[in-house]
């Protein structure tokens, strides 16, 4: 309970810092909102009364301040790209990401944990190579190229799945999976890699241990040694290389979801960033760090939970 | 296999055996053509040293050898349990073996502390057995689990089943371990080196467990050990093994009071044995047939006894535990508790105790490899603790340390001849064809070839390492030498030639010991005299004879009472032997323990009163 007070204040701690950094970065940047309104060959004057009114000439503390405050009270502003409520816009596009990430974490786990556990128990063999050549090609080749030739092989050439478009999963839970799933693949090729990796080398530590061998010569048979003896105590690492990548993941879905045209997120991100939407650069921003860190945070509760010797420590 | 009338059939017949394991340039021979039998119920020793195949051995029983890429390529393993065919474990096909494995057979390991699964509790590793052997529903194998905890002793077994293994000390997780092996009655036990990481107290009790589950339930019991003094205390039968082939076999009795093969004389010769320098004088090297006679070190004179070349006053040493979100001290643990010593020239002082004593912490504290919290040393007249950085370097050059594993304290990418210069570059002592000259007399004087000065460490066995660590300590004349477990890591044989190289040097150059160990035998060898600590104090110092004749601290006598003696004639071990546990040297910040009064028994025989 004391450990999870004091890394809830430690998020709260870097919220703090990441709001302030998202805060004065979008403020250095030439031009401001009343110009991004009212446009560059606007009347000086009609500019400054709309600075004047928005509160654009106030210290940059005070507006730090009203934006805060509005983000916590749920006063997200409106976006000036979209004339629409910042906070349902985000979250509507939080929703179709979330899938897209979670399907990929899940395909990409999977796919690298019996890879990986196969290599360990065939170290240095035959199984061993086949596996890091495989997770090899997912890390070198980059995702839009995986992408595109997910497009081909299975909307173009074979057509059971659509190539492009977004489904909301509120209304169609079925065809937002199938929208969702070959931008997942895309994307869990290329994080398959680092996680093969880690629950091989986890598992070939683990496989080596004293209590492995104890197992055997209990008579369990080697399925039950393996999955349920070595996999619980080698997947700690492999959760955290995951909940790190959920960061990485953030920016990879921005060329993913242009690729399929996929209206989640990353688009949100890369139409706002485009058309310098100052307020609703600074909610996406703000919304993705902290989405971050508190997946990290649920990745190292797990780990709790998993592991004893951190539960009752 | 033919047995004569009357006497019941071995319960395992090991014949011819042969393992190989896959090597880069072709196979590599682990065992060579080992041949044994096991009689119900008796205990047969498999005693050698490192790389002798005993292990092999007994893991090929199990055909757990295969997990780690060994192959039983020929011979055959006969298993006889009561009254059944013989069956051939060599032979056996996996899935047969699975059901053999823990059931007929259990078999328990070295090291406890990694023994059990970390991340399930007790109970569901003791039942997981016996649901697969025993089809036990679950609360059959419950009730069988908890009273498997109470065949081997374990305090309060019912609050043990909930628990995790962190929350169990290594002894209390070895008895697990072995009440796993107990749980389907197996005919036979194999114990591979059970105790080598336990303490010497522990080790008595799981060694006295092993007794009393042997006799109550009538099991073999076939133990692998490289340590001889528990061969003399368990063993009915004995398998001597080297390089993968038995070199001699035979009952207890006559491989202790003759043995035939020479190897076998000269492991015996090697140990030292508790008690055996009763009523000498001073430390004695140990004599090995085949072996240059030794040289004794002279006892120190009265003129040098009364000239401290160090002087240890109210040494303390805390590390603070840290928690909480800004990481503040929460608590302190008190490795070492206001220690004082003084060691003479030409003397060893031998600093004894458990694991977690601080005898390690007290060595590192004397050099400031770890600062101290409080205190005084003064080595050779100077105030260690209060020296600048630069003349804490100089005063160095007079203590040097050796350290308990020659495979991490040498830097593997540098070449001998250079680690052994290093020291007397750093001190600038010798310089060209002087330094050439000086480095080729170190090797000769810890006994190495001289072409082994352009060899790597990774060429050379445990005991040359250890030479070479030697040599280095010695190249820049120290006055002190602080051993810190220098020989604990190594095989017995070899262990034994560095003791005496220790001796010798100690006659030849007047060096004075700060001797680590937690081995009492080998203390008593080397010795003039003991500190034995506990808990972060000395709770006894004196003179050889006085601490192992005339103990008198409880602690003391605890920790002699428990050592094995490598002796059949003196069998001493208890089935039930019972210590009491290690309190925490975990205190809260601020708590200060009063400071020790010791009671002169006699000049120089300290004991503590007890709070």
């Amino acid at each position: 309970m004391v450990y999870l007070v004091n890394r809830l204040l430690l998020v709260v701690l870097t919220l703090f810092v990441i709001s302030i950094v998202t805060f004065g970065i979008t403020n250095i940047l030439p031009g401001d909102v009343a110009m991004m309104i009212m446009g560059t060959q606007s009347n000086p004057e009609a500019l400054e009364g709309l600075r004047q009114s928005l509160g654009l000439n106030d210290p940059l503390i005070v507006q730090y301040g009203r934006w805060i405050g509005g983000l916590l009270s749920g006063q997200w502003g409106e976006s000036l790209l979209f004339n629409e409520p910042i906070a349902p816009l985000i979250s509507q596009k939080m929703l179709a990401s979330g899938l897209i990430v979670v399907m990929t974490m899940a395909i990409a786990l999977l796919l690298a944990i019996p890879l990986g556990v196969w290599a360990a128990r065939h170290r240095d063999r035959w199984q061993d190579t086949t596996s890091s050549t495989a997770a090899l090609l997912g890390l070198s080749v980059p995702d839009f190229f995986i992408g595109i030739m997910l497009i081909l092989l299975f909307a173009a050439y074979l057509g059971w799945l659509p190539s492009s478009g977004f489904v909301d999963p509120t209304e169609d839970f079925f065809g937002a999976v199938r929208h969702a799933f070959l931008p997942s693949l895309a994307l869990a090729l290329g994080l398959m890699a680092h996680l093969t990796r880690m629950t091989r080398s986890a598992m070939i530590g683990i496989l080596n241990q004293e209590f492995i061998r104890v197992a055997r010569a209990k008579g369990l048979p080697e399925r039950t040694v393996v999955w349920h003896y070595a996999l619980p105590n080698a997947i700690g690492p492999v959760m955290t290389v995951a909940g790190l990548q959920i960061g990485f993941l953030f920016g990879s879905i921005i060329v993913i979801e242009s690729l399929f045209s996929y209206t989640g997120m990353g688009w949100l991100t890369y139409q706002a960033l485009l058309n310098r939407d100052i307020p609703l650069i600074q909610s996406t921003v703000f919304v993705i760090a902290a989405v971050v860190m508190l997946v990290n945070l649920a990745v190292d509760l797990l780990y709790r939970v998993i592991d004893p010797r951190i539960r009752l420590g | 296999m033919s047995e004569q009338t009357g006497t019941p059939p071995p319960l395992l017949s090991i014949e011819n055996l042969r393992v190989e394991f896959d090597g880069e340039t072709g196979p590599i021979v682990g065992v060579k053509d080992v041949s044994f039998t096991v009689n119900p119920g008796e205990t047969v020793c498999v005693v050698g040293e490192s790389g002798s195949g005993k292990s092999v051995t007994s893991l090929s029983l199990l055909r757990l050898v295969e997990f780690g890429g060994g192959k039983i390529v020929s011979g055959r393993l006969w298993f006889r349990p009561g009254g059944e065919e013989a069956m051939d474990l060599a032979q056996m096909p996996a899935e047969r073996m699975i059901d053999l494995r823990g059931d007929r057979i259990g078999m328990i390991f070295q090291e406890p502390m990694t023994a059990l699964n970390p991340v399930f509790t007790i109970r569901r590793q003791l039942t997981d057995g016996l649901r697969r052997h025993r089809k036990l529903s679950a609360t059959e194998a419950d009730a069988r689990a908890l009273e498997l905890l109470q065949e081997v002793r374990l305090p309060e077994p019912e609050q043990r089943l909930k628990q995790y293994p962190h929350e169990l000390s290594g002894g209390m997780r070895q008895r697990v371990v072995i009440a796993m092996a107990m749980a389907c009655r197996p005919q036979l036990l194999i114990a591979d080196e059970p105790t080598t990481a336990l303490d010497v107290t522990i080790q008595a009790e799981i060694l006295g467990l092993i007794k009393r589950l042997k006799r109550e339930f009538g099991m073999a019991v076939l133990f692998i050990t490289h340590d001889m003094a528990v061969v003399a205390q368990l063993a009915d039968r004995v398998v001597v093994m080297r390089h993968g082939e038995k070199v001699e076999e035979g009952p207890v009795e006559r491989i202790f009071t003759e043995p035939q093969a020479e190897y076998t004389k000269t492991l015996l010769a090697s140990v030292p044995k508790l008690g055996e320098m009763r009523g000498k004088p001073g430390p004695e090297p140990l004599r090995i047939p085949g072996q240059p006679e030794p040289v004794a070190p002279k006892p120190p004179t009265e003129a040098a006894a009364a000239r401290p070349v160090l002087s240890v006053k109210g040494l303390t040493t805390r590390f603070p535990v840290k928690g909480g979100i800004l990481r503040r001290v929460v608590a302190n643990v008190h490795a070492v508790e206001d220690v004082s010593f003084e060691l003479a020239h030409g003397e060893t002082l031998a600093l004894v105790g458990e694991s977690g004593c601080g005898k390690s912490t007290t060595a590192r504290s004397i050099l400031r490899l770890v600062k101290p919290t409080a205190g005084d040393v003064v080595m050779d007249g100077q105030e260690v603790l209060r020296l600048d950085p630069g003349a804490l370097r100089r005063a160095r050059r007079n203590m040097q340390m050796v350290f308990q594993d020659p495979f991490a304290s040498l830097n593997p990418f540098m070449r001998l001849r250079k680690q052994v210069a290093e020291p007397m570059l750093n001190y600038d002592l010798a310089r060209g064809s002087e330094l050439q000259d000086r480095i080729a007399f170190l090797f000769d004087r810890v006994g190495l070839p001289r072409d082994f000065m352009r060899r790597f460490p990774h060429e050379l066995s445990g005991g040359q390492r250890q030479r070479v660590a030697i040599a280095r300590a010695l190249s820049v004349n120290p006055k002190l030498i602080i051993a810190d477990e220098a020989v604990s890591a190594l095989d017995v044989s070899v262990q034994a030639q560095v003791l005496n190289l220790l001796m010798e040097l100690q006659a030849d150059f007047g060096l004075s010991y700060l001797f680590i160990s937690h081995d009492m035998a080998v203390v008593e060898r080397v010795s003039h005299r003991v500190g034995v600590m506990y808990l972060g104090r000395i709770v006894e110092i004196g003179s050889r004879a006085d601490i192992f004749e005339n103990p008198r601290h409880s602690y003391t006598r605890t920790l002699l009472a428990g050592v094995p003696i490598a002796d059949v004639t003196r069998r001493t071990l208890k089935e039930s032997a019972e210590f009491k546990p290690l309190p925490s040297p975990v205190f809260p910040v601020g708590q200060e323990r009063a400071a020790p009064v010791y009671d002169e028994v006699s000049p120089g025989h300290l004991v503590l009163q007890d709070d």
